[in-house]
């Protein structure tokens, strides 16, 4: 059937880049001899260049980068590069991509599907290599069993963070068309607390500091205005590039005159470049975003047109933040009075300013209510959505998956199941996953009802998503009949939980589309093109479609071919993949002050797509949902307010999961220039408590509390305060073996600093959990487990 | 304005550290801080035979090229005690001359407290009464509220329904 397709050109918010010169870069950073402009596949002394957008595995989030594949005759790859073509990176590419060939080729990867008997989870040695067409087979007898006998709703799909395959919402709304979809964070700790605010108080998806990514001359085009201040708060953009905002841009901009304020508990490479840093206790972050609030309302250092004429409830917020004056919030933070106020004054009289808003925020229970609070400082200080300051989609954009043929794919009766969606209608509605925790309880309690089966996508979560990872894998070993992974290497979670292995395809190896913020947010939009074949890896799209297809044929019909549904889930229905991704990377142009002009709402109409059509300081939302609808301060659930009583046994602030460059969170352990990069699992201490502690740096030591333990790598540095301590998360140590020797698989249990964070510690509407503000007592061990990189390059250097 | 700065030949640095010492006790740094530091990168095996071992001495943010002996005409005291004698102060153009000469050179323009030098943060766009500011327009209601983070052509969810089930 031939199909009709739209002209991307036509499409005034996607324009390609093809400048004569890097104009993101200074000079000298590119040679003459280069190849800006060249097409998507071309020669050069005897290899093939091809040219790609990536977006996973390995994973990350969703920058799309672009990379210069060079394959030789054979096939092979041979290097890789970045491609100066990208509007945003121009070139630029961290470690996760440059060690590509060595994640490709790597001996340890998984290149062919297998079983195992489900009697045998956790014996390593129990694999039995399969074809493709006998694992189908084994998934859709066991899917038909299971399905016949406890419905659709007893499958579970984790999804993870950062592959493709963890927001691959259709894997679960139309593969297994099982309601629960689920992220198998406790209270979506990541990112969704942060969208909850945006959704319900602005009426559109994460507003993202403006970077000129979207514009033709990027920093230096008239449409722009530089920042006059960033605040980075509780995020650390450099090493995460977080859901697609290209980290480094942040030092771009500092070049071109941007100041810092960063709040933050660690002291990190931005914040000793800063004005302010504000080094807050963790999990205190309303409390600081609620006294700025009082700083700027009490001043008159709002924008006071924005204000009258854009947002609604200002003055119910201004009351409520006389509640937590700068002196108040100096006492819970720790954070000095005066440091506050005058960082509070900056940010107001920077103009344009922008606030990079992260991880930080969510991991807490009282995470939303933060967001809430910055949502609120854009935009009383007139930064939504104008140049340099917080740039948002129009209403043609959002997230792409999350709703995606989603009621045709379950029907009204399976939708009404999903876990939590009556218990927390704001994070279930928002996301379309089930309740992270309340999923966990079925699988303990068989309340709701009972779960049998598991698929992870893009998930590895004993070692790094989930609180108390060992509750998790029991309650998945102890209901669930059988259990799918899908993934480039075996992971802890694999070997301990499955019983198919399902090999996935790698960034070189697939095709696809990249958004920034999955499409919600967009500063560009990538595309992949397959330069090598490597083992029978299938794309995340690939086995959407093709064990879809298997299971349930009748949502799969009305696809030709994958590119067909790539082009329905992707480029919705509108535009040829063949042609597009030729292009491999367009700008996003969206323009500014929209909601002047009618593009942020369905009607067209001026205003916000909210319930007042401006942005809600007071919210109708969150009043509905039966939560405070202005933003509060809870204390963190234990600490020295909460659990004075725990604190002599637990006497240090516990924060985990900071970033590094060498890995994107469970990844990467296993390619020895990332490893080497980070050998050991770390936890930063105060030289103060090190020495009260008898602690010296490089020594071992356990990290306890009342929920688990750990043991890890001592930094002793001044990164963090006195009385806080940091630990390195989703560590596991594939140079182990993966039966279970006590530690879990590969060790993974070890040094997991999740043993240390409970479930079930979220805020009223099911959002947060306490990953980031927990207490712990540290204290040295006489063992080591340095790792031997020899070793490492033993293993995992000898490429295949 | 002409720059000056420290060229350090890192060939011959055996790590003495009397840049280190001689810093401190020219400015009076206690211990934990530094105006120059000698980082170690080495020793490890190049080929059997051959290692790799250099150090380098890096002006840190406390590093004002000694100011005071500088303005009376005399080098900086790193400079001065340097046992291996691989450093050399000047201008930066005449010392960059010098990199043409050998290998193994590295120039370094120091900061003194780069926070104080960039001085308190100022807008100069905030009292700006020409800029453009937000339009008075009349705004109606919405007459659904929606989750308003989904793809206009997926299944988006009111958030009226969801909340009444």
């Amino acid at each position: 059937m031939e199909k009709e397709y739209s002209d991307w050109h036509d499409n005034p918010t996607m324009r390609s880049w093809h400048p004569e010169r890097l104009n993101a870069r200074s000079e000298c950073t590119i040679s003459d001899v280069n190849d800006l402009n060249k097409p998507w596949r071309f020669e050069e002394d005897g290899l093939t260049v091809t040219r790609t957008s990536p977006w996973s595995p390995p994973g990350c989030h969703p920058v799309g980068c672009s990379l210069k594949l060079y394959t030789d005759e054979d096939g092979k790859l041979v290097k890789v590069e970045g491609d100066e073509n990208n509007p945003v990176t121009q070139g630029r590419l961290c470690v996760r991509c440059l060690t590509l060939k060595d994640y490709i080729y790597n001996p340890s990867r998984i290149l062919h599907p297998m079983k195992r008997d489900p009697k045998k989870r956790g014996d390593a040695d129990a694999w039995e290599e399969i074809s493709w067409d006998e694992a189908f087979a084994l998934i859709k007898s066991e899917y038909d069993r299971i399905t016949k006998e406890y419905g659709r709703e007893s499958i579970v799909c984790f999804a993870g963070t950062g592959r493709e395959g963890g927001t691959m919402a259709p894997f679960g709304s139309r593969m297994l068309c099982t309601p629960n979809y689920c992220y198998s964070q406790s209270g979506y700790a990541c990112y969704v607390p942060r969208m909850a605010a945006s959704s319900y108080l602005l009426g559109a998806a994460y507003p993202e500091i403006d970077y000129a990514g979207g514009l033709p001359g990027r920093y230096d085009d008239p449409e722009y205005e530089v920042p006059e201040c960033i605040v980075i708060w509780g995020k650390e953009p450099l090493p995460s590039n977080p859901d697609g905002f290209f980290g480094h841009s942040v030092i771009d901009l500092m070049r071109r005159g941007t100041r810092l304020i960063v709040v933050d508990p660690r002291a990190n490479w931005l914040s000793t470049r800063a004005d302010y840093h504000l080094q807050l206790r963790p999990g205190t972050d309303a409390a600081l975003s609620l006294a700025w609030i009082n700083v700027i309302a009490n001043e008159k250092l709002y924008d006071a047109e924005f204000v009258e004429y854009w947002t609604y409830g200002f003055d119910e917020l201004v009351e409520r933040a006389q509640e937590m004056p700068p002196s108040r919030a100096a006492e819970i933070t720790g954070v000095p009075e005066e440091i506050i106020i005058e960082s509070a004054r900056m940010y107001a009289n920077a103009t344009p300013a922008a606030i990079a808003w992260g991880l930080a925020l969510d991991q807490k229970a009282n995470g939303m209510q933060v967001g809430h609070c910055l949502i609120a400082l854009m935009a009383i200080t007139g930064n939504i959505d104008v140049p340099g300051g917080q740039r948002i989609g129009d209403k043609t954009m959002g997230l792409n998956e999350a709703g995606f043929g989603f009621e045709e794919g379950l029907g009204q009766e399976l939708i009404a199941k999903m876990i939590g969606a009556k218990e927390y209608p704001a994070y279930c509605g928002l996301i379309l996953n089930s309740h992270a925790d309340l999923t966990l309880r079925a699988m303990e309690t068989e309340d709701p009802y009972p779960i049998r089966m598991g698929f992870y996508a893009g998930n590895n979560l004993l070692s790094c998503t989930s609180a108390e990872p060992e509750r998790w894998m029991k309650a998945i070993n102890g209901s669930m009949e059988f259990v799918i992974a899908f993934d480039t290497f075996m992971t802890p979670s694999a070997q301990a939980t499955c019983d198919v292995f399902l090999p996935l395809a790698t960034i070189a190896e697939r095709e696809g589309v990249v958004q920034t913020h999955y499409g919600s947010s967009p500063v560009t939009m990538g595309f992949m093109n397959k330069a090598v074949t490597q083992g029978e890896g299938m794309s995340d799209m690939e086995l959407c479609f093709n064990l879809g297809k298997v299971l349930n044929p009748h949502l799969w019909d009305q696809y030709e071919d994958i590119r067909d549904f790539i082009e329905h889930l992707r480029l919705g229905k509108k535009y040829c993949y063949e042609d597009i991704r030729k292009e491999v990377v367009l700008q996003r142009y969206v323009g500014y002050r929209k909601y002047e002009t009618g593009l942020l709402r369905r009607d067209g109409k001026p205003g916000f797509n909210t319930s007042t059509g401006r942005v809600e300081l007071w919210s109708y939302a969150f009043h509905r949902f039966g939560d405070d609808p202005l933003p509060y301060y809870i204390e963190p659930q234990f600490g020295p307010e909460s659990s004075p009583e725990l604190m002599e046994e637990y006497p240090f602030i516990l924060t985990s999961g900071a970033r590094t460059y060498a890995f994107f969170h469970s990844e990467n352990r296993q390619i020895p220039y990332c490893r080497e990069l980070n050998p050991d699992p770390l936890l930063e201490i105060n030289p103060e408590d090190a020495k009260r502690k008898g602690i010296v740096d490089g020594s071992w030591v356990k990290a306890v509390n009342q929920f688990g333990e750990c043991v890890m790598k001592a930094k002793v540095s001044p990164i963090v305060k006195e009385g806080v301590v940091h630990a390195q998360h989703a560590w596991w140590f594939p140079e182990q073996d993966g039966n279970d020797h006590g530690g879990g698989a590969y060790d993974t249990f070890r040094s997991n600093i999740n043993n240390l964070v409970p479930n079930f510690h979220f805020g009223k509407l099911g959002f947060g959990a306490p990953f980031k503000c927990m207490i712990c007592d540290v204290v040295p061990i006489s063992e080591s487990y340095d790792t031997d990189m020899d070793e490492i390059w033993e293993k995992f250097g000898k490429l295949v | 304005m002409t720059a000056f700065g420290l060229l350090i030949d890192y060939e011959y640095c055996s790590g003495c550290q009397s840049c280190e010492v001689s810093c401190k006790e020219e400015h009076g740094y206690p211990v934990g801080k530094w105006g120059i530091r000698v980082m170690d990168d080495g020793p490890w095996e190049i080929e059997p035979g051959h290692m790799n071992w250099n150090k380098v001495p890096i002006p840190t943010d406390l590093c004002d090229l000694c100011a005071g002996r500088t303005a009376k005409g005399r080098e900086p005291a790193c400079v001065h005690h340097c046992l291996a004698d691989v450093m050399k102060y000047g201008p930066v153009a005449e010392l960059a001359a010098f990199m043409e000469e050998k290998p193994k050179q590295v120039l370094f323009v120091p900061q003194y407290k780069p926070y104080e030098a960039r001085g308190a943060f100022v807008s100069a766009r905030k009292d700006d009464a020409s800029r453009r500011r937000a339009a008075a327009m009349e705004v109606d209601a919405n007459a659904q509220v929606e989750f308003a983070t989904h793809r206009d052509d997926s299944d988006v969810r009111n958030v009226e329904e969801l909340s009444e089930q």
